[in-house]
């Protein structure tokens, strides 16, 4: 503060404090003084292109948004030669952009140059447009670029550069005209461009512009390429000087926001809850554009997020009740569907008992789907056998950290990850699985000094950027990460004072850590002693450590121990209850957290209380007037099982396509063709709807309204896009049907009404109300009463008795491994472009054009010593089943390591090839635990990956665009410069 | 034991089922906004009666061919003048005094309404026009026209 007082800054001959360092545009524009500025925007910070924001300080002039200030700095933004110069600048914008704005798609009240030159009150243009000797490119499939239209600020540059970290997009300024250019100048579908869509989102302009907004977001925009050209000539004779321009063109703006609906919705694509407004005119989807004030993502996205909607108007979509009728489905009206449900329920519920039954949840649908999911189970039927998918994947990581902290959850917040000086991650493809959140690490590292550690089987593209990059054997991350915290504590590097103050147990904890001595874990690992002993060093140097992993460490037998031994080391190492530091299980599915937060657990009501708790249990019956049994349900895995011992014979099963993603499908589906009753909901036919015996249409998150909660334990609204497609309904909507139906007095008329009922019951959520949820805020439980939320946990002290964390002893064995006969170690996971099991994103034409095919990813010494090359065909051997697929030879995988995408399906699907084992603490499968061997079909093929796929790209690493290129070329004088010399 | 099946049969809703269903929805929809479809009725009549309809029907029918031609046709040069002075005329009437001239254009509608109920064929000579002059409304009006001939002439 006292810092602060010394900084004054005059400005036009008012004085202003500033905060020490700040960059004079900010202050500028908090001191409400009107300068012009095009290329600079607060979420990419200034990029210096535009010359616009010319301003005098101490007599000389200087962009503002270069300038940091200081103390008695005197700036003036009006004097006639500053306001020259801006007008020289802007000038200079407008014979690179020609004002057609009436026809133009970019006319929708937001866009930058109209509005600055608006606003600067420019009447008429010195110097005429002049077009440029280049084509558009439109090769790509979701995006195109209009090098005539195009100003060279450089901001989808530098987001490209620094923000999203793809390094794709440069400014060629050595050109007579230069133009921004892909990779080393080759057409955007041939490029290293991963079509995150953030330089469209940021242009300012209408230069790069999402293919879905062309022809469509005017009134006059859908022309003929030549007809268009004439009306521009037509608008600039009739619009003489940009006032009448401007009121014309504002008013046919005006005209569209009556057309176009905006609409706030969050992403369903993976953890990280990027939020953004959905532009649609009837269910035509337009495009999507982030806000800044997006809390998790801001202006970021990836492709599936900002293009990855198409599914939503498949013309495959269910529009009526499905009901299986010996060889065929037959469609039937709700009223029919809805009493052959309860009719169903009822006759198996008398006849064999509540626990005959189970119902599966989804971590796609809403917190409000899952709160009345279990609510059906638990107060409907009266069984604890509800669970949903989060049991796939991240069941350990929540085990492992309520043995340790209490709270089931990331510790911060995606900034504080950004905020790290550290950040190690164990098993996660970061960059694919959770694009926008790889991206914040990408920045971190690339611009603020952050180290990136990452532990992983495959090279891929966090480790190839990593500071460090260590390939542990498969399964064997608990001891490594064991053996460095006995390291640690050998050399009495533990933090411990924190210890002392917060960590309860911990003589048990360094009694179970001596088996883990380096040679021991060095064997085991690979990894050489030395490099651990560095790793152990540096965790204990850094001032903030934040630890990412996911499922390369859950989907193991021991990934509930593996994820406690993370957290004790963050204990160890006082790396919770502050800024950047802590522990993040990154959740994959858009819901996996609220899903299980909001009571779709066996176990557990909402906000983690157990079943077996009597006050617990008797608040809900109280409230619910029923009566709820003691002893938790069976998960998703022991359902499978209890099917086959025939202990269930029905299942209700929401938005989850458990034929294809759980493990070993072959034991899966012989399991539903068992069933008496088979209820599925989902948006599609899906390959586990095709053993239904009733299939309910629901419809997608853009068509309901609820609240879906991020990795970062974020509350987040969305709110309803479109309307439903007619004859499909919202999840919460059909359970309610079923659940009056079956004698349940439930009457929702708005999602907020169940959230409202959730937080009556659930502590957890106390505070959580949509008024509080309105619009771009969101609340990180635990929310007490009065709305106060938690951003970083433990503030206050651990959830436990004594408010102390506890040090979990664990013990390891070896109980995977490749044999002599199954000699190929199979890994898997996601691609950055498609979804999970891929029935959503393969229905997006731009994505299935650039990633059409599922494929086999082979090391090129494992190609050499089996005589294959690109394109073979293979077929892998598991001792649970076989799948067929598409060699790529590629350095991302080493030895004798294979991968295939999880969005492989039908002969390609990976869990035809997974077992039975599972983590033995929480029954997640073991997927990464798979050997197989290998059989040569054919020798060589076509790639499996097109040339057009980015994978194939060559990026261009550079900080920001190189503004000093375009500085130093002859024909530039800085506008400030030309009006001195001019007089 | 349920096997997994692809085949949906559709569900046939018979022609007459769908008709009644569509035309109860359309009976709820107008039910619903009684007023402004009576309102749209009287809008269509008046359209309908000045023929706006016909051609507003036609327009639609082949918008961009008829955009093509228009905006071909204006782009020709000898509407060049034209459209520039669209602009201008709008400019021009930002300059217009409209208070003074709402005054003027309400004594023009008296006098052309005057003029309107007298016999066209009447003559008037020198003296009729002396005489006229001291009708104190003719004077006022041959008052005001010479003033407005003063202020036009004024450099």
């Amino acid at each position: 503060m006292l810092e602060r007082d010394h900084t004054v800054v005059t400005i036009n001959g008012r004085e202003y404090l500033a905060d020490p360092g700040q960059n004079l545009i900010d202050l500028i524009n908090s001191a409400g003084e009107n300068v012009p500025q095009i290329c600079y925007n607060e979420s990419l910070g200034p990029i210096q292109t535009c010359d616009t924001c010319v301003v005098q300080v101490n007599g000389n002039m200087q962009r503002a948004c270069g300038t940091k200030v200081e103390a008695g700095m005197k700036v003036q933004t009006q004097l006639p030669q500053v306001q020259m110069a801006q007008k020289e600048a802007l000038d200079r914008i407008l014979e690179n952009h020609e004002l057609y704005c009436t026809v133009c798609d970019y006319n929708n009240g937001d866009c930058e140059i109209h509005n600055t030159m608006a606003e600067f009150g420019l009447e008429h243009q010195s110097r005429p447009f002049q077009e440029k000797p280049y084509n558009r490119d439109e090769s790509g499939s979701f995006y195109r670029y209009d090098p005539d239209q195009c100003i060279l600020c450089g901001r989808c540059v530098e987001v490209c550069q620094d923000v999203q970290v793809n390094e794709t997009l440069t400014i060629d300024w050595e050109r007579k005209q230069p133009r921004v250019i892909w990779d080393n100048d080759v057409p955007i579908d041939q490029s290293s461009c991963v079509n995150c869509g953030q330089c469209s989102t940021v242009c300012p302009c209408n230069a790069m512009m999402e293919k879905g907004m062309e022809g469509e977001a005017g009134f006059l925009t859908d022309q003929e390429p030549g007809m268009l050209k004439s009306m521009i000539e037509l608008t600039k004779k009739v619009e003489t000087g940009y006032g009448p321009l401007f009121a014309v063109s504002d008013s046919e703006a005006a005209m569209r926001e009556e057309r176009i609906k905006k609409t706030k919705t969050v992403c369903t694509y993976c953890g990280v809850g990027c939020s953004f407004d959905v532009w649609t005119k009837d269910r035509q989807i337009l495009k999507v554009e982030p806000n800044a004030e997006s809390p998790a993502n801001g202006i970021a996205t990836c492709v599936k997020g900002k293009f990855g909607w198409d599914y939503v108007n498949s013309e495959k979509r269910l529009t009526k009740p499905l009901i299986r009728r010996g060889e065929t489905f037959e469609e039937v009206e709700w009223d029919e569907a809805i009493s052959y449900v309860a009719k169903r329920l009822t006759e198996i519920k008398e006849k064999r008992g509540a626990d005959d039954l189970g119902f599966i949840s989804s971590s796609k649908a809403t917190n409000e789907e899952s709160y009345l999911m279990q609510k059906l189970s638990r107060q409907i039927i009266g069984t604890n056998n509800v669970d949903n998918c989060s049991r796939y994947c991240q069941s350990p990581a929540t085990k492992g950290l309520f043995r340790t902290v209490g709270h089931g959850g990331d510790s911060g917040t995606i900034d504080d990850i950004a905020k790290a000086n550290l950040v190690l991650t164990i098993g996660s493809n970061t960059d694919e699985s959770h694009p926008v959140l790889a991206s914040r690490i990408k920045r971190s590292q690339k611009l603020f000094g952050q180290k990136l550690f990452v532990f992983d089987l495959r090279k891929h593209e966090m480790a190839r950027r990593a500071d460090r990059f260590y390939q542990p054997k498969s399964g064997t991350d608990l001891v490594w990460i064991s053996a460095i915290s006995k390291y640690i504590l050998d050399q009495g590097l533990e933090d411990k004072s924190f210890i002392e103050k917060w960590v309860n147990d911990f003589e048990a904890y360094r009694e179970s850590l001596q088996p883990f001595t380096m040679e021991y874990a060095s064997e085991l690992t690979g990894i050489p002693k030395e490099e651990l002993i560095e790793v152990a060093e540096e965790i204990v140097k850094a001032d903030k450590v934040s630890i990412c992993w996911a499922m390369g460490v859950t989907q193991h037998m021991r990934g509930s121990d593996t994820s406690t031994a993370i957290s004790n080391l963050l204990l160890l190492t006082g790396n919770y209850r502050k800024e950047g530091c802590g522990a993040y299980p990154l959740r994959g599915h858009n819901n996996v957290q609220g899903c299980s937060d909001f009571g779709s657990m066996p176990n557990f009501f909402p906000g983690y209380e157990e079943t077996t708790n009597d006050e617990v249990r008797e608040r809900y019956e109280k409230a619910w007037n029923c009566t709820i049994p003691k002893e938790p349900g069976k998960d998703n895995h022991q359902m499978i099982e209890a099917i086959h011992a025939g202990n269930l014979s029905a299942m209700y099963v929401i938005g989850e396509d458990t034929g294809i993603v759980d493990a070993n499908i072959n034991y899966v589906t012989e399991a539903f063709e068992k069933l008496d009753l088979f209820i599925v909901q989902d948006l599609f036919l899906t390959k586990t709807a095709e053993y239904a015996d009733i299939v309910l249409p629901a419809v997608p998150s853009l068509e309901k309204e609820g609240t879906f909660t991020n990795t970062e334990r974020r509350i987040q609204r969305l709110y309803k896009a479109l309307d439903p497609l007619p004859g499909a309904k919202p999840d919460w909507e059909i359970l309610q049907l079923v659940a009056r139906e079956l004698g349940g007095d439930w009457d929702y008329d708005h999602p907020s009404e169940i959230m409202a009922e959730a937080a009556s019951l659930a502590p957890l959520f106390a505070g959580v109300t949509y008024e509080r949820l309105e619009g771009y805020n969101s609340l990180q439980w635990p929310v007490a009463e009065d709305g106060t939320d938690e951003p970083l946990l433990f503030q206050e002290g651990f959830p436990f008795e004594d408010g102390k964390a506890k040090f979990f002893p664990l013990e390891y064995e070896l109980q995977y491994d490749t044999t002599e006969k199954y000699d190929l170690h199979v890994n898997n996971g996601r691609l950055l472009e498609h979804f999970h099991e891929g029935n959503m994103t393969y229905k997006v034409e731009g994505i299935a054009r650039k990633t059409p095919n599922p494929f086999v990813e082979v090391s090129p010494e494992l190609a050499d010593e089996r005589g294959i090359r690109e394109g073979a065909e293979v077929k892998l051997i598991s001792e649970a089943g076989e799948a067929n697929g598409w060699v790529t030879v590629t350095e991302r995988v080493r030895g004798k390591e294979l991968f295939i995408p999880m969005s492989a399906n039908g002969k390609s699907a990976v869990n035809l090839l997974t077992d039975n084992r599972v983590d033995k603490d929480t029954n997640t499968p073991a997927y990464k635990e798979i050997a197989v061997r290998m059989e040569v079909l054919k020798e060589e093929g076509k790639s499996p990956i097109p040339s057009n796929n980015h994978r194939k790209g060559n990026p261009v690493p550079q900080y920001s665009v190189n503004v000093e290129n375009k500085w130093e070329r002859d024909d530039y004088v800085f506008p400030g410069d030309q009006v001195n010399k001019d007089g | 034991m349920a096997k997994s099946i692809t085949n949906i049969k559709r569900m046939e809703i018979p022609r007459e089922k769908q008709h009644e269903r569509d035309l109860q929805e359309v009976k709820e929809a107008v039910t619903e906004n009684k007023e402004a479809i009576l309102q749209g009725i009287k809008l269509l009549k008046s359209l309908n009666e000045t023929g706006t309809l016909d051609t507003a029907y036609a327009f639609s029918q082949s918008k961009h061919k008829a955009m093509k031609y228009l905006v071909e046709e204006i782009s020709k040069d000898h509407y060049a003048q034209m459209l520039e002075n669209l602009p201008e005329i709008v400019f021009m009437l930002g300059d217009v005094d409209m208070k003074s001239v709402r005054e003027a254009t309400v004594r023009l509608n008296e006098g052309i309404q005057e003029m309107n109920s007298t016999d066209p064929e009447q003559k008037t000579s020198i003296l009729d026009l002396a005489k006229a002059l001291k009708d104190p409304e003719i004077n006022r009006s041959v008052t005001l026209m010479m003033q407005f001939l003063k202020g036009m002439g004024r450099q």
